[in-house]
């Protein structure tokens, strides 16, 4: 019998940026939420719906097995 | 004609003048208050006048560069903007993906000034040289 991996759910990772993202970026209305899960952990990215506006959005590699945030940066 | 580069443009006292009255609108000591700020640099052909425009203020994150004013007979040579969130409290200082991917799309180049010093994206100059529509180059 195999040991099962633990990976965490989309929705469970997309939490865990969105609690974050919120405490640095308040507002999250103006951007476009991507979700991947890649070798790595999940790639959470948030991006400006409007591409003719400046600014920016954080970007964040959450492993999947543990929840952990291991990568985050703060785009403005 | 050729228009100005990003780093000509530096050199000029007007956009390091726009640069820091934009800084200094931007609140960025201000952790509630702090927000971008920026604007346009015209340059009319005619005379090589530069000068700046300035945008409404934008967000903490945000700043809406997309309608430059017409000013009759000059061009929009660059956009000018702030990043007031401290690059000490894990905030990137440089060029959003965002930032560059609009410089390109507007066709000029996109000066920033944050708390660790001025950085360029987009082109290094106005799509086209100093011809074409009066606001960004199509």
């Amino acid at each position: 019998m195999g040991n099962t991996v633990f990976i965490l759910a989309g929705d469970q990772a997309l939490a865990i940026a969105q609690a974050d993202a919120t405490k640095a970026y308040h507002d999250l209305s103006p951007y476009r939420i991507q979700l991947v899960l890649e070798e790595d952990g999940w790639h959470v990215d948030y991006e400006l719906k409007d591409p003719r506006l400046k600014g920016g959005g954080p970007h964040y590699i959450i492993e999947a097995q543990t929840g952990a945030i291991t990568s985050k940066r703060y785009e403005q | 004609m050729q228009a100005p580069t990003a780093a000509d443009l530096l050199n000029q006292q007007v956009v390091q003048q726009a640069l820091e009255e934009a800084w200094h609108d931007s609140l960025p000591a201000d952790p509630l208050g702090r927000h971008e700020e920026g604007g346009w640099v015209y340059v009319e052909p005619a005379t090589a006048i530069v000068f700046v425009r300035r945008a409404p203020a934008g967000a903490q994150v945000a700043l809406d560069l997309s309608a430059p004013p017409v000013v009759p007979g000059a061009l929009v040579v660059a956009t000018f903007h702030t990043h007031p969130n401290p690059s000490t409290e894990g905030w990137e200082a440089g060029p959003s993906t965002t930032d560059t991917a609009s410089a390109w799309l507007f066709g000029v180049p996109c000066l920033i000034r944050a708390d660790n010093g001025v950085y360029t994206t987009g082109p290094v100059s106005r799509r086209g040289g100093l011809t074409g529509e009066q606001g960004y180059p199509s």
